[in-house]
C-alpha cells in the first residue's frame, strides 16, 4: 500500500498531542518499513524488533519536535530508527562483515519502483549522483547508511588505514552533495 | 581521531547521518547540533537528501508482540500520568466525540447539488481502489480540512459495527450541525449521523458492512441543526478523508 505523505504528516501532529489511536495508524504505515532498515543494520531479527520498540516509543515522545518544514514524517521517523539501531551495533562491538554488496545494485535498488513516499524527483537526483560518485567512495557512502558500517568496519574490509576511510567518505560526500544541489 | 583538511560543517554532518561518527566523536558532534543552527541545517539536508536509500530497503512486518510491548509501556506511562492528568482536566481537543444515530439514515438515493456531486466523485476517483470489506476488518480514516491541520479521526470497526470520531479541535459552527457522510466509489453520500457530544456510538449501517463495497471516502459537510433535511449533503464539506485498513 502506497504510504501517503500529507497523511502521515497528519498523524503525527495528532500523535505529537498524544493522540493514541493515530499513533497505532503511524505504526500500522511504517513499521514493516522500519523494521527493514533496523534489521539491515543489526542483522538480528529478535534485537530488531527490540529496537523497533525504543524508536516508535522515541516517537511517541518526540512527536511534538517534528517540524515539517525539517522533511517528511517519514525521513525524521527513519532518522531516529537509523541512529537508535547504529547506537545498538556499536554497543555490541563486532566487527560485521556481511557479504559484499555491489554498490551498482544499490543504485539498481533505488531505481525501482519505490515505496511510495519518496518523491521521485529526489529519488532519480541522489541515483544519478551516486552514480557519479568513484569506487569505493560510493560503496563506502552505501554500506555506511544502509548497513550501518563504521570506518573501523570500512578499514577492514577495504583493507584500508580509518584515515583513508575517512577521507573518502569525506570526499564522497563532498561530491555528492555538490551534484546534489547542482541547478 | 584527528581533523583533517577535508572536514567541513557540511562532511561532519554527513558522517553523523550515515553513523560513521564513533564514541567520543559522535558525542561532540550531538551536543554541537544542540545549539548549532547551522549543523541542524546541515544534517535535515543530509538525512532528506538520502531518504530514498532507505525507501529501497525491503520492508519487513514486525511481530506483533512488538505493538503490544509499546502499548503497555505507554500504558504504564499513562497510568503514571494519571494523577496529574485529572487534576489538569481532560483536553477537549483529545475527547471522544461519539456519533448519535441519525434517526433518518436512509431515504433513498438523493440528488446531490451539482458542484458537491462533482467534487466527492473527484475525489474518490483520485483515491483509487481499496480492498473489498471483509468480516473483522478495522478501518480509520483520516479526515482533515484542506489537507492542513488534523481534525477527526474516524474509525470503523466493521465486525464491532461502530463508527467511533476522534476530534481534534473540529467544532459545529453556531447553529449548526456537523454530518458524517460514506461516500462509496461513485456512489451518492450515505449518511452516518450528526457528529454530537455525549451520545452512543454509532452503528453501522449494511452498506459498511457489505463485502465488495469498494473503499470510500468519510466526508463531513456542515448542515443545519439537527442534520440535513433532505437525506443528502447540503451544506459546504468541512472534512473529508479516505478510508484506510488497519493491520491488525
Amino acid at each position: 500500500m502506497l504510504i501517503e505523505r500529507e497523511d502521515l504528516s497528519v498523524l503525527m501532529v495528532a500523535v505529537a498531542k498524544g493522540d493514541r489511536l493515530a499513533f497505532k495508524h503511524l505504526y500500522d504505515r511504517t513499521s514493516a518499513r522500519l523494521l527493514g532498515i533496523v534489521r539491515r543494520i543489526v542483522r538480528d531479527r529478535p534485537l530488531a524488533e527490540e529496537v523497533l520498540q525504543e524508536v516508535y516509543l522515541r516517537i511517541w515522545e518526540r512527536a511534538g519536535t517534528y517540524r515539517t518544514e525539517a522533511g517528511t514524517a517519514l525521513s525524521w521517523m527513519i532518522s531516529i530508527a537509523r541512529h537508535r539501531a547504529i547506537d545498538v551495533l556499536r554497543q555490541r562491538k563486532e566487527i560485521v562483515l556481511a557479504p559484499l554488496e555491489d554498490g551498482e545494485d544499490w543504485l539498481e535498488r533505488v531505481a525501482g519502483p519505490g515505496d511510495g513516499e519518496t518523491d521521485l524527483e529526489d529519488r532519480d537526483r541522489l541515483r544519478h549522483c551516486l552514480q557519479r560518485l568513484e569506487e569505493p567512495q560510493r560503496s563506502c557512502i552505501l554500506l555506511a547508511y544502509c548497513d550501518g558500517y563504521s570506518r573501523d568496519e570500512l578499514a577492514t574490509r577495504y583493507e584500508a588505514p580509518v584515515n583513508t576511510i575517512k577521507t573518502w567518505l569525506h570526499r564522497g560526500l563532498a561530491v555528492l552533495r555538490s551534484c546534489l544541489e547542482a541547478p | 581521531m584527528t581533523s583533517t583538511a577535508s572536514e567541513t560543517p557540511m562532511t561532519r554532518a554527513g558522517e553523523y547521518v550515515l553513523g560513521t561518527l564513533a564514541g567520543a566523536e559522535c558525542e561532540a558532534f550531538r551536543a554541537a547540533l544542540a545549539t548549532d543552527p547551522v549543523l541542524q541545517a546541515e544534517v535535515r539536508e543530509w538525512e532528506r537528501r538520502l531518504a530514498p536509500l532507505a525507501g529501497a530497503i525491503a520492508p519487513e512486518s514486525p511481530s506483533p508482540a512488538v505493538w503490544r510491548a509499546i502499548e503497555s509501556r505507554l500504558a504504564a506511562g499513562a497510568a503514571a500520568q494519571a494523577a496529574e492528568a485529572v487534576t489538569a482536566g481532560e483536553k477537549t481537543s483529545a475527547a471522544v466525540i461519539r456519533l448519535r444515530r441519525s434517526v433518518v439514515l436512509w431515504r433513498g438515493v438523493a440528488t446531490v447539488a451539482g458542484a458537491l456531486a462533482a467534487a466527492l466523485i473527484l475525489f474518490v476517483a483520485l483515491g483509487g481502489r481499496w480492498p473489498a470489506l471483509e468480516q473483522g476488518q478495522e478501518f480509520v480514516a483520516v479526515v482533515n480540512r484542506g489537507g492542513d491541520l488534523p481534525a477527526l479521526i474516524v474509525r470503523v470497526d466493521t465486525q464491532g459495527g461502530v463508527v467511533t470520531i476522534r476530534a481534534l479541535g473540529a467544532e459545529a459552527p453556531q447553529g449548526k450541525s456537523l454530518e458524517l457522510w460514506y461516500i462509496g466509489a461513485g456512489k451518492a453520500p450515505k449518511s452516518l449521523g450528526v457528529v454530537e457530544n455525549a451520545s452512543g456510538p454509532i452503528v453501522i449501517p449494511a452498506v459498511l458492512r457489505q463485502a465488495g463495497v469498494e473503499g470510500g471516502t468519510i466526508a463531513v459537510t456542515e448542515e443545519p441543526k439537527g442534520g440535513s433535511p433532505t437525506g443528502g449533503p447540503t451544506g459546504p464539506i468541512v472534512y473529508s478523508g479516505k478510508l484506510i485498513e488497519v493491520q491488525r
